[in-house]
Formats: structure tokens, C-alpha cells, sequence
């Protein structure tokens, strides 16, 4: 079994404060994993300590067997440099250079980057805003576009890089009710073409129709975790349950 | 009317000097705030410990001051002050970008607060490195907030070129005040004053296009 991600006892202090505390789990290929719970429960340190935006205190991350930092040592400024290469993220408030125009966002670091010529960057910006049904916004700045067409540019943005995993840090949180359907979308067809994926979320129905697996967290630690049907039909632990019944209710 | 078409020769010819200090004080106090405003921020402490003492003693000081030490006040300085003998007009125009280089710092350091942290995650995610990062997404952003306040600094720079006058470097104001002097009349102020608010215009059409054209919409 090919694990993607390996996460052991991974623990996260701010000071007293203890944020994650012993977070362990696997994310095989192709799996798409939905984190689920309150607010304020660690997900998105966890989340973002896989792509060294957050540094942790101890436990170790393996990305595709390769350490990023192992029983709390983190490995070289190049070694994880090239193994968060291998991984994209999508932020809840988008993130795109306002500065850049659609096609600007998706391209920049591809042209940095310079790994590939410039016509293979144009022709993969193209096709990827077609995929996310935004072709004819390429040449548009992103303050024209609504919160619903921003994020589905930062997914093609993440997707210009040919990440292995993607991870999606609640990115339907700061948008208008109406607008999460047309990203949730795009984020299931991904899921279908088999994306090794994390997604942080407190869309529920979401989670249940796409994960195929669903991490509960609560106050830094991973109190659960099962299919879908486990956690939202048949949930083991009284926390679970008092969290799926509030969010349920509204 | 004769009179303001024979003594405006002279006085262009001092606005000459005006406009030269104007862009030689732009062209390198900008690049200087910049530098100045990534000193501040560097994680290497007397660097930015360097930088902060710097824009206090430019900013916490009078400008006419600083003048009159480059121009007067260097030579003074025992052994060494006979090798700082400089043109007055050099050592003014030094005074000047040391002095509008703290003040664009301060600009600049400003319009980076401006900028989400979400940028620079972003970037690093997309794999770039600091100073990708830096030229490629955060300056074009820090420029557009800057933008204003440049040009207010520009405008200010123009005035202030008047205090070449105390260090007595031939400029628009010194001819006007010969003029006035010599024949008895108010007219060579308004003159002056009517050239100065020229500048000042080329300035503000200038700046009010670079604002349209750095819109990103």
C-alpha cells in the first residue's frame, strides 16, 4: 500500500497552548479525506504544517516516504523545498496576487519555475480554466471576478504545478452560500479523477458525498476517523456526535 | 509683459537646477528607501537596528539642518574634514536623498504592513522563493499602495528644492529674490511661483496616470 502521507504523532505548542497533540494518520494515493470539527480543533495547523507553513514542535511527516521532518527535525531548506513540490494548496480566503491578472495567477510560478517551455505553461493555463469553466476570464484581474470564480482560479493555479496531492484549507469558508456549489464541483471532479486530496471543511453533505474517508478532529487531537457512513451514521464517540448534531441543525 | 519675458530667461535657467536636483534626489532616494525598508525588516539585527537609526535621524531632524551639515558642516570636522569638501550642489543633493530615502522607507515599510500573510503563503507554496516572491508579488503590490504617498513625497521634493537658497546654490527661488532685489518689484514671486505650481501639475498628471495604469481591474 502506497501511503502519500504519513503523519506520526505530530505536536504543535504555542507557548502553554498545545494545538496538536499527537496527531497520527495515514493518506493513502488517490484517497480523498475530508477533516471535519469545531473550530479552534487544529485542523488547519495540521493542515498547514504538511506544507511547512506552520512549524511543528515534534512527531514526524513523511511525504511520499520522504522525511520533512522526523521525531521534530526538520530536513534541509532545499530537502523541503522540493518535497512540498509535490504538493498544492487551495486557501479559504483564495490568495491570488491581485496584481496578476487570471492567467498571470496561474502562470507565475510555472515561468519561475522554468521547468518546461512557455508554450507547454499557456497551453496547460488554458486547458485548466477551461476544467474549471473559467476560459473566458483569463485575461481579467481577479478583483472583477466573484468569491465563487476566485477560488475556482486558485484550484487551477494549485493544479498548474501537476501537484500529487492537493489540500484544500476550508475553501468554501469565505463564500456566499450560493457560490460554494460551483467550487464544490469542481473539488468533486478532482476527487473522481482519483486526486490524492485533503479537505478541511464544514460542508457535512460534502464531506459525506465525496471523502472516502472523514477525520474528525477536536481540541488537537484525532478522535475519530472512519468511512463516511461510520461517522456521520454511526459515530462512536459522544463529541462526534454533539459536533454533527450542531452542525446539522443549522 | 516685457518685463516678465526678460527676467523669465534667467529664472528658467535657475528652474534648470531645480528640476536637475528634483530627479537626481528621485531617481536615487527611491531605490535608497527601498533598500533601506529590506534592511529594516532583515532578521539580521544591527541591520535593521542600522536601518531604524538611520529614518529616525532623517526624520527627526530638519531637513534645512541636514543641508547646511553636508554643505558647511562636514569640512569642519577635524583631519577628516578637509576630504568632504565637496560642490555645494553635490553635497546638497546628498543631504537631499539621504533625507527623502528615510521618508520613502517609511512609505515603503508601510505599503508592505499593507499586504496580506496570505501572499507570501501563496507564493511559498507555489514554490518560489523569497526573492521571487519579493520582486514577482510583493513589490508590484507595495508600489500600488505606495503610490499616493509617493507622489505627495514627489510634490514636497519639488518645494523643498527651495532650500537651496540657504546653501546658496543658484536656483529658481535665489533668481527670483535677485530679481525682486535688484528692480524693486513683487512680480519675479509670482513668476516663480506660477513655474513651481507647473512642476507641481507635471507631477500630479504623472502620478494620476501611474495610479489608472496600476488599478489591476
Amino acid at each position: 500500500m502506497s501511503n502519500m502521507i504519513e503523519v506520526s504523532d505530530l505536536q504543535k505548542s504555542f507557548g502553554k497552548l498545545d494545538v496538536l497533540k499527537k496527531v497520527s494518520f495515514n493518506i493513502q494515493a488517490g484517497e480523498a479525506v475530508a477533516v471535519i470539527g469545531p473550530s479552534g480543533s487544529g485542523k488547519s495547523t495540521m493542515l498547514r504544517s504538511l506544507v511547512h507553513l506552520e512549524e511543528i514542535t515534534g512527531g514526524s511527516i513523511f511525504i511520499q516516504g520522504k522525511p520533512l521532518v522526523e521525531n521534530g527535525k526538520y530536513a534541509s531548506g532545499a530537502s523541503i523545498r522540493e518535497i512540498t513540490a509535490s504538493m498544492g494548496m487551495v486557501f479559504q480566503h483564495f490568495n491570488l496576487f491581485p496584481h496578476l491578472t487570471v492567467r498571470g495567477n496561474l502562470e507565475l510560478a510555472p515561468r519561475m519555475l522554468k521547468r518546461e517551455s512557455v508554450k507547454e505553461i499557456t497551453t496547460r493555463s488554458e486547458n485548466l480554466l477551461s476544467k474549471v469553466g473559467l476560459a473566458e476570464k483569463a485575461d481579467v484581474y481577479p478583483a472583477k471576478l466573484s468569491g465563487g470564480q476566485k477560488q475556482r482560479v486558485a484550484i487551477a493555479r494549485a493544479l498548474m504545478l501537476n501537484p500529487d496531492i492537493l489540500l484544500f484549507d476550508e475553501p468554501t469558508s469565505a463564500l456566499d452560500p450560493e457560490l460554494t456549489g460551483e467550487v464544490l464541483r469542481v473539488i468533486r471532479q478532482l476527487a473522481e479523477e482519483n486526486m490524492t486530496m485533503i479537505v478541511v471543511t464544514h460542508e457535512m453533505n460534502f464531506a459525506r458525498d465525496v471523502a472516502d474517508r472523514v477525520i474528525f478532529m477536536d481540541n488537537g487531537e484525532i478522535t475519530e476517523s472512519g468511512t463516511p457512513e461510520q461517522i456521520f451514521d454511526h459515530p462512536q464517540q459522544e463529541r462526534t456526535r454533539i459536533f454533527l448534531n450542531q452542525e446539522t441543525r443549522v | 509683459m516685457d518685463y516678465i519675458i526678460q527676467i523669465s530667461g534667467p529664472m528658467l535657467e535657475g528652474a534648470r537646477t531645480t528640476i536637475l536636483l528634483f530627479l537626481i534626489v528621485i531617481l536615487v532616494s527611491i531605490p535608497l528607501g527601498f533598500l533601506v525598508t529590506l534592511m529594516a525588516k532583515s532578521v539580521i539585527k544591527p541591520v535593521a537596528w542600522i536601518a531604524h537609526t538611520y529614518i529616525y535621524v532623517m526624520r527627526g531632524t530638519p531637513l534645512l539642518l541636514q543641508l547646511l551639515f553636508f554643505c558647511f558642516g562636514l569640512p569642519q570636522i577635524p583631519v577628516i574634514g578637509e576630504y568632504l569638501v565637496m560642490d555645494r550642489f553635490v553635497a546638497a543633493s546628498l543631504g537631499f536623498i539621504l533625507n527623502y530615502g528615510a521618508y520613502f522607507a517609511e512609505i515603503f515599510r508601510g505599503g508592505m504592513l499593507s499586504i496580506d500573510k496570505g501572499q507570501h503563503e501563496a507564493a511559498k507554496v507555489l514554490g518560489l522563493s523569497k526573492w521571487q516572491t519579493l520582486r514577482k508579488v510583493i513589490l508590484a503590490q507595495m508600489f500600488r499602495v505606495a503610490l499616493p504617498a509617493v507622489a505627495n513625497e514627489s510634490i514636497s521634493l519639488v518645494k523643498d528644492t527651495a532650500l537651496l537658497y540657504a546653501v546658496a546654490v543658484p536656483e529658481l527661488l535665489n533668481y527670483a529674490k535677485t530679481a525682486v532685489n535688484r528692480d524693486f518689484t513683487v512680480t519675479p514671486f509670482v513668476v516663480a511661483g506660477v513655474i513651481y505650481l507647473l512642476m507641481t501639475l507635471v507631477l500630479t498628471l504623472f502620478f494620476k496616470a501611474l495610479e489608472k495604469r496600476f488599478k489591476f481591474e
